[in-house]
């Protein structure tokens, strides 16, 4: 795939490239933490066309071009990235608040697949089991990311929702849409994988659900008189089942990355070698330039998300839709549309093991890293946030996983099996849309912080019992 | 998986036996059913059920060289008994708790040392008579044995909730055995699970799941009880259904009926039509000292039944101190009557089965495993449940099925895991993590929550109470 140019731009970069280059680089072939999640990105990768740059005659400027090339240019996202210099300017310029929201939003998708494309490249250079830890942790960076300045600004209620709507997006949409799509596509052949992955996250999504089901029930005993109404523990009981929730997590990725090995692998792609998807088994930018661009990188998607978090109430206001309906339907449907596509993709060729990777991983990152990490680190910053959903996203997400979880138990999959789910997370989106909960978000609704207040809330915004 | 009948063979017997413990099993053995001859032809039907089988994994093989040195031939079968039945486990250690509890009632120690003796003892106790229930097994036949089996394997659970139900604490019922069923689904299959799976890190670890989808078909019958009494609370509190509809009491008797009728007809499935679910494996190399294997009863009849009511009896003096004290256990300790109830009791109560369990999670039969703890769930939730609301019923007591709605929640939930974690045949450490993790989840809360001050509180020595137990909307 190389132009003697792209080579020479290449080795001048790389470095230090531990188990890289030529020879080894096919043995360990796909064991370079090419989890489902990369390849699935990869999916949306263009190969690169290097025959513009390859003309330019001074070779550190060519191989600064390549660089470029490659980062902004690979990735058939690309046509969003004006939009993060537009965010950038709409905050500065005072335009609409719901227009910097959009914008934000829309800055968002491609930096979040271009993040996921650098912590792969990232993980050729680190080997198998730290790639997967970093792709395991940076895999769902925007919600984290978004979740945490939500937390900043003390909107403990879009932090619950939009990791609620998240699970549910990854749950219910990704995978419905994919299965649906990937039935259609696939009309008459059998469609298989392998249902012991399902298993272990449906187990793992269970055990989150409990636990949040424990904090619901345990508000709704107060309020019936079951408990006494002095044991006000649901804050202690929310860090401890929270860290019970990170141990599994854990348990989680030493089963993933060194016991289990072996169910996790994704398929090789043996005769799919279209120029639609990029199968690299090298790096094609080296290990500095990829950590500097994934430093970059987040640094935006911080700032863009800061941008998110601050403008949701003025959008909300100026749209006319609730904020839950933003923070669980709209916010987590941007965020994942790389990984989406990328699904919907792999189904159709009707690779479905990749495709549960996909949505199914995510699903559990978020619920059991991305959640109670959110709890621990608010404790850290002194705010009182606690695991209890409210009831109808509590609901939601146990009908989701239970819905996933027997639509997966069998280990095929057809149209109508997607179907199901797609049709599941429209119910829950007009269940959202038509909900208003402005009375019960007091604390969101009270603040109204801008984005250059950055100081500290805390309780105003802890959820009001029913 | 196929299940390889493996008859009792001669060396088996030989290797049991030395000349002493022929004489004087035969002295006491009288008349045993299906008698010596024809014992080697029965194989392993007489009844030896997983659950018999996992405490045998407690057992002892009797070291009789001492005894066989006694000379009077009375004395030396007396002693042998003795030795039988009280050395002839791993736990007797935690015997002299017994006496130890009842001293403690007589010298007036304080009510929370009694509380933890009575339980400390009735762990042994409770695996005695798991061990004199298969003896008995040996002369009654396969049937009757497993009935037997079934009614017996929860004894304790159902003494301390007949002894709590008599002294009107209705509450300590409902929760020890709802903790009983909550600590066999999680704790006990997860614990084995997650150490067998770590123990087998790169076997295959496989076992039948038809057994487990029997079992978790009964449990959710049983849970689709409570969740009816539990709505059907929560709508008449909410407007829905008339105020004066106030027939939860009857339709507590009515789904007991229920689930009582489904628990014959599991008793009829597992022990009549479809014996080859269960028939245990057998444990065909593992002739090692930890595990003895026996096809033969070691004591006779008439002294196995009569070693089975006097522990029963004593069993029941003990439940009877654990349920007087758990209040002042609870103010002692600083932790709320319900955490006592639904997370101690049952770990302790269950202390012997869950070893079994591991022991034999370890030597990978997980169909072992699982028809201990899915069958004691069973066995509690659809018999000793139902039994304690007909028999509150009788005694004129309220008691009905509806259980708190964190209690509820997490039994549903507790269900719902372990199905979905047994759906596929296959097991791995993390199956065993999660339902382990689970079950701390649901024990913080429970540590966490604390009843409100009108909850009933102990009546003393044996009046009847009605109606103050009963659930507050």
């Amino acid at each position: 795939m190389a132009s003697r140019c792209y080579e020479a731009a290449r080795i001048m970069e790389v470095g230090n490239l531990k188990g890289g280059g030529g020879g080894l680089g096919k043995e360990v072939h796909h064991g370079h933490g090419r989890t489902a999640h990369n390849m699935s990105s990869s999916s949306l990768r263009k190969k690169s066309d290097l025959s513009l740059v390859s003309k330019v005659r001074c070779s550190p400027l060519r191989a600064l071009l390549a660089n470029l090339q490659e980062i902004f240019l690979g990735t058939k996202l690309f046509v969003l990235f004006p939009a993060v210099p537009l965010a950038i300017v709409a905050n500065y310029y005072h335009f609409g608040r719901a227009w910097l929201f959009a914008l934000s939003l829309l800055g968002l998708t491609p930096l979040a697949e271009r993040v996921s494309f650098l912590t792969e490249q990232i993980a050729f250079y680190t080997g198998p089991t730290v790639g997967g830890l970093l792709n395991a942790t940076c895999g769902n960076a925007t919600e984290l990311i978004i979740a945490l300045f939500a937390l900043h600004q003390g909107k403990i209620d879009v932090v619950k929702c939009s990791l609620v709507g998240s699970v549910l997006s990854n749950l219910l949409l990704v995978l419905g849409s994919s299965l649906f799509l990937g039935g259609l596509a696939n009309l008459h052949k059998e469609q298989l994988y392998d249902r012991k992955q399902a298993d272990v996250n449906t187990g793992l999504l269970l055990l989150g659900a409990l636990c949040h089901i424990l904090l619901l029930m345990f508000r709704y005993a107060v309020n019936t008189g079951e408990q006494a109404v002095d044991a006000a523990p649901t804050l202690a009981l929310s860090r401890a089942c929270s860290m019970i929730m990170l141990l599994a997590y854990v348990a989680y990725l030493f089963f993933q990355l060194k016991t289990h090995r072996q169910l996790f692998e994704s398929q090789e792609e043996d005769g799919d070698d279209d120029d639609d998807v990029v199968s690299e088994d090298e790096p094609v930018i080296g290990f500095a330039s990829a950590l500097l661009w994934l430093v970059g990188m987040t640094a935006v998607i911080a700032l863009l998300s800061e941008y998110v978090v601050g403008t949701i109430e003025a959008a909300s206001d100026s749209w006319g839709i609730s904020v839950s309906f933003i923070s669980i339907i709209l916010l987590p449907i941007v965020g994942n549309a790389a990984e989406h596509a990328g699904a919907i993709i792999f189904a159709f060729k009707n690779k479905l093991d990749i495709t549960l990777g996909v949505s199914l991983g995510s699903a559990t990152q978020i619920s059991m890293f991305v959640v109670p990490l959110s709890v621990i680190v608010a404790w850290i910053m002194g705010i009182k946030m606690d695991l209890d959903l409210k009831l109808l996203e509590t609901s939601s997400l146990i009908m989701a996983i239970l819905v996933i979880a027997f639509t997966l138990q069998d280990g095929t999959s057809h149209y109508l099996k997607g179907l199901v789910p797609l049709l599941c997370y429209l119910a829950i989106g007009a269940c959202f849309f038509v909900f208003d909960s402005q009375t019960d978000l007091n604390g969101i609704t009270d603040q109204n912080n801008g984005i250059d207040a950055g100081g500290l809330t805390t309780t105003a915004a802890v959820t009001k019992a029913y």
